[in-house]
Order: structure tokens, then sequence, then C-alpha cells
């Protein structure tokens, strides 16, 4: 029942599509690949900065399910499918590898990017602060908390993928995130009492 | 339509009509929440925040992949899956039955070669090894592999006759059309390209030979060291001298001859297209900076259409880095194996490359 709604919801193929990959069309596969290929390659450069590894990671994701192509149901081309699909790998290649030497297991451990607000094309300068001081907020939080944040807030997923992803039981999941929404308004809302006064300006 | 008069900030946040207005607003969808917002101002708090909301994160975890790349991906992608479908392969990272299975493929095919050759001492004399006939009847250069390792680049529609394995002392092969040959040292055994009339005689170095059926020309041109071009007609009566070097020519790097049939005569001359000392259009620029040997290999692979037989598993762990600009294909195998400490053969066509890992 949720895969259907999966299916309708984020698989993006239409059944031509579909049909073709099956039967071993190499277009309809890239056509396939394509559709969620930045939401991986972002997802990805969370657990690592080496971009040649993380290419050769989704490119043999990939493969592995043109390969297997004739066994494949619908389900496969599915964002939050791939996204746990791609974490695994990472993690397995890089113990593999050896590449990560100081840490045990990889991580969600984003750069921290210094966001300069001068980098922002918002003129709202009110704006641009509260951007920076979340920003602020959201780099205290510990590595899970980032990484829930991460996946609702930006690849927009809905709850129940985001445990499949992070391989936590459903409730967990909605229980670090109501935690996590909370803490992040509690330092962030006392000092908004000007919020009222703000005109949204800024597109 | 939905009523969003009651939306939280993370309702807001993860709508999909909400997010594509702030992260990529059209005029639509500015008109729709600037009426919205006029109409509901008491929930101006809670868009703002969620403005920042979205906002602060995409910026904190927004990437710069290009999509330019992107597409360069997929048409990677697209390519090796059209290759695999052809070749039929079944994965070898996912199977471990079958990762077992290349290995002793590889074992077997090394032993073969070694035992093969030993064979091959003993039945020289009898030489059964078969002519091989390879055409290019493709737009396309077409790399034929040799087994003394010597690579001929057969231009289209042009063939070339060759044994499977060159026996006796000498390394005999016909042309017909033009080629360009990078010929394997091996003084003991001088190469020979039989080529509409004439004979082209060298030790080992790289040259072209350009024979059109039905022509009444044919011309050498050569790259790299010493080449001796001779009238068939002389160089048979002549073959059982020692001197070959009477009736033929001499000809040094970027030197050419030109042999007119109707008067059996040799012309020698100066290269003057510099691109016919050049393989193929295989010269491109390729550099590889800290990339799995595998990818290095499986490029060259598909560069000159050739297979080169190795352990992927085994050479997975060996990055090199390196830049190839004029070098041939031997040239290149050679940096590559140099790097890695592995060293190649050429059986039936192929190249296979022995190596014991590496370890860095």
């Amino acid at each position: 029942m949720n895969n259907e709604i999966n299916i309708s919801a984020h698989s993006d193929p239409n059944a031509d599509l579909w049909h073709k990959f099956k039967s071993g069309d190499a277009q309809a596969f890239g056509e396939l690949a394509q559709v969620h290929y930045r939401a991986l390659y972002n997802y990805a450069t969370k657990f690592s900065s080496d971009t040649e590894f993380i290419r050769d990671c989704i490119q043999e994701l990939y493969l592995e399910l043109w390969e297997r192509r004739s066994f494949l149901s619908e389900t496969a081309f599915v964002k939050s499918y791939l996204l746990k699909a791609l974490r695994h790998k990472l993690i397995k290649e890089s113990v593999r590898l050896k590449r990560f030497k100081e840490h045990n297991e990889l991580s969600f451990d984003a750069a921290e990017a210094d966001l300069s607000v001068e980098s922002l094309i918002i003129e709202n300068e009110h704006l641009k602060h509260q951007i920076k001081r979340l920003n602020q907020i959201v780099s205290h939080l510990t590595k899970r908390q980032q990484e829930i944040i991460y996946l609702r807030f930006y690849q927009n997923l809905e709850n129940e993928d985001i445990a499949q992803i992070m391989s936590l039981g459903r409730q967990s999941v909605a229980n670090l995130l109501y935690r996590t929404i909370k803490e992040i308004k509690n330092i962030w809302m006392p000092a908004e009492f000007f919020w009222g006064l703000i005109l949204i300006s800024f597109c | 339509m939905i009523d969003y008069r009651n939306y939280s900030v993370e309702e807001f946040a993860t709508d999909k009509k909400f997010r594509q207005w702030v992260l990529d607003p059209s005029g639509e969808s500015i008109l729709f929440w600037k009426d919205w917002l006029s109409q509901n101002p008491e929930q101006h708090i809670t868009v703002n925040q969620a403005v920042a909301l979205v906002l602060s994160i995409h910026e904190r975890y927004k990437d710069d992949l290009s999509e330019e790349r992107i597409q360069s991906e997929i048409d990677a992608l697209v390519e090796i899956a059209e290759c695999r479908k052809n070749k039929n392969r079944i994965s070898f990272v996912t199977n471990p039955l079958l990762r077992i299975a290349a290995v002793i493929t590889l074992i077997s095919g090394l032993s073969y070669l070694y035992y093969g050759n030993q064979f091959s001492k003993k039945t020289e004399k009898s030489s059964s090894f078969y002519l091989v006939e390879k055409r290019n009847d493709s737009s396309l250069d077409m790399t034929v592999l040799l087994s003394d390792g010597s690579v001929a680049t057969l231009k289209t529609r042009s063939s070339l006759k060759f044994p499977s394995k060159f026996s006796g002392d000498t390394r005999k092969v016909v042309l017909t059309g033009e080629a360009f040959f990078d010929i394997t040292k091996n003084p003991s055994k001088p190469f020979l390209v039989f080529a509409n009339e004439t004979v082209t005689k060298v030790l080992g170095t790289s040259f072209r030979v350009k024979a059109p059926e039905g022509a009444n020309t044919v011309m050498v041109f050569v790259k790299t060291g010493k080449v001796s071009v001779y009238p068939k007609r002389e160089y048979e009566t002549l073959s059982d001298r020692d001197d070959h070097e009477v009736s033929g020519v001499i000809l040094h790097p970027n030197q050419q001859v030109i042999f007119n049939k109707k008067e059996n005569r040799l012309e020698k001359g100066i290269v003057a297209n510099p691109d016919l000392l050049s393989e193929s259009a295989t010269h491109q620029d390729l550099i590889f900076d800290d990339q799995p040997v595998a990818d290095v290999l499986t490029t060259l692979e598909k560069m000159y259409g050739i297979t080169i037989v190795f352990d992927k598993e085994m050479l997975s762990q060996c990055p090199i880095t390196t830049s190839f600009k004029e070098e041939n294909l031997k040239q290149r195998m050679n940096a590559i194996c140099q790097a890695i400490g592995a060293n190649y053969e050429v059986i039936d066509g192929r190249i296979i490359l022995n190596s014991k890992g590496c370890n860095h």
C-alpha cells in the first residue's frame, strides 16, 4: 500500500519509460537515472567531499540497477530507495577503500560552510540575519538531528521515507524530528518579537 | 485548493507549492502568495519563519553541481549500459560467486598462456597457427593487436592478414588499404608488411603504409626508427641473400616513399602531412588524476575498441595519476604497467594484464 503511494508521489517514470527500461533501452535508463541524480549527489556530499568517489558510487549504484533490470519493480527508482541504497554504498565503499581512517563509520557531516550573509542574493537584511542565525542553530545540532532536518527540509521527504533511509522506526523519526524542531524554535523564536513588522519583500 | 490558514512553520516549509515560491519563484506563484498574505495578515510571522527555514536549509546544504556535469554523467551511464548490454555481462561486484568465477577464468587464462607458450615452442616448425584476417568495414579506425604486442591501426575499408601467432624467423603480415603500425622491437625477427607489390621491413618502429586496393602507388611514412622498403619482386629475388638493403630504400623518421607500380620504382621524400604519422584520432589528451587504474583501462578499451583483460577487484585499489598526449596504445599500456608494477601480453587480439595488485 505504501509502496503504491510512493510510486505515484516520487517515482516519476511513466509507464512507457519503465517498459523501455525493462526491455533494455539504455536511453530510457539514462532518463530514469537523471530524475534523482542531483538529489543523490547532494546527499552523498554530506558524507564525503571526494567528488570522484561520489561519482563512482552513484554510477555503480545505477549500473547495478541496470544489470538487475529484469528483476526490478518500479520502486527501485523511488527517491528514498535510491538515497538509502546510496547511503549504504557510501559507507560500505569507504570502509573497503579505507578512505576515512579517522572515522570508524561514515556519518552525515556537512562541511561547515560558514554562511556569509553577503553571498545571499536577498535584499531583505532582516531575512539575511534570520537565515544566518538558523544556520548557526542547525550547526550545533547532533549529526543525526542534522541529517533528519536535511532529509525533511532539503530533500523534502516524508517521515516514512526518512525512517527507511536512516534505518530507524517511524515513531523514532517522528519523535526525533519533533524534538529537533522544538529545539530550534526555542533558541530561535524568543528573539523574534519584531517579526510581525517585517514585510515579505525578498522576492 | 489547499487551506493554508492553519498551517504551521513545518507544514509550510515542506509544502511543494510554498517551496517552489521560495526557491524558484515564478510570476504565478508570486501572485498567489502575495494575494494570500494580504488576505491572511495574521500568518505573516509563520510564513516569514518558514521562508527563513527553507532558505537557510537550502543555503546550508545546496550543491554546486552543474547541469552539464549531470548530463555528462548520464551520458556516461548510458554508454556503459549500452556496452554491458551488448556484452551481456553480469555484475561482478554484486555476486560473489561470479567474482570467484572471474578469478578462476583469469588464472586458467594465464596458465594457458604459460603452457601455450611451451606448446608453441615445440610446434613452431609445423606452424599450426591459423591465419587471421581483420577487415575494417566501419568508418572509424580499427585497432588490431598482434601476438608480438605490435599494434596496427586499420583505416576504413582496409584489411590485414596475420598469423594468430608469429612463428618462424620473420613476422609477416599482408595489408590491403592503409594502416599505421607500431611494431614491437625484435631484431632477430624482422617485421614484414606485404602491401601491393611492396615489402616493408622493420625491426621495431612505427610507420604508416598506404596501399589502396587497385591503386598504382604504395606509400610508406615513417614516424620513428628505421624502415626498409622494397619492390616485392626485388625482395623475393634477394631473399636468399643477407644484404637486402641494396635494392630497397631506407627510410628515417619523417621520411616517406612512394612506390610506383608501373615503373617498379621507389621515390623518396619528406612527409608533408604530419597527421599521417599519428595513430588516429586516439591522440586526444587524457588526464587521470588519482583515478582507479581500472577506469583508465576501461577508457583505453573504449577508445581503441579493444578488450583488456584484468582483475577488476585486484586493481580497484590502485589509483594512478597520469596524463596522455602523444603516446600510442603501446606506450600508454607500458606507462600504466610501470606505474602499478604489472606487465601485459597480447593473446588472441586481447591485452591480458598480469598484476599482483598494489597496496597504497
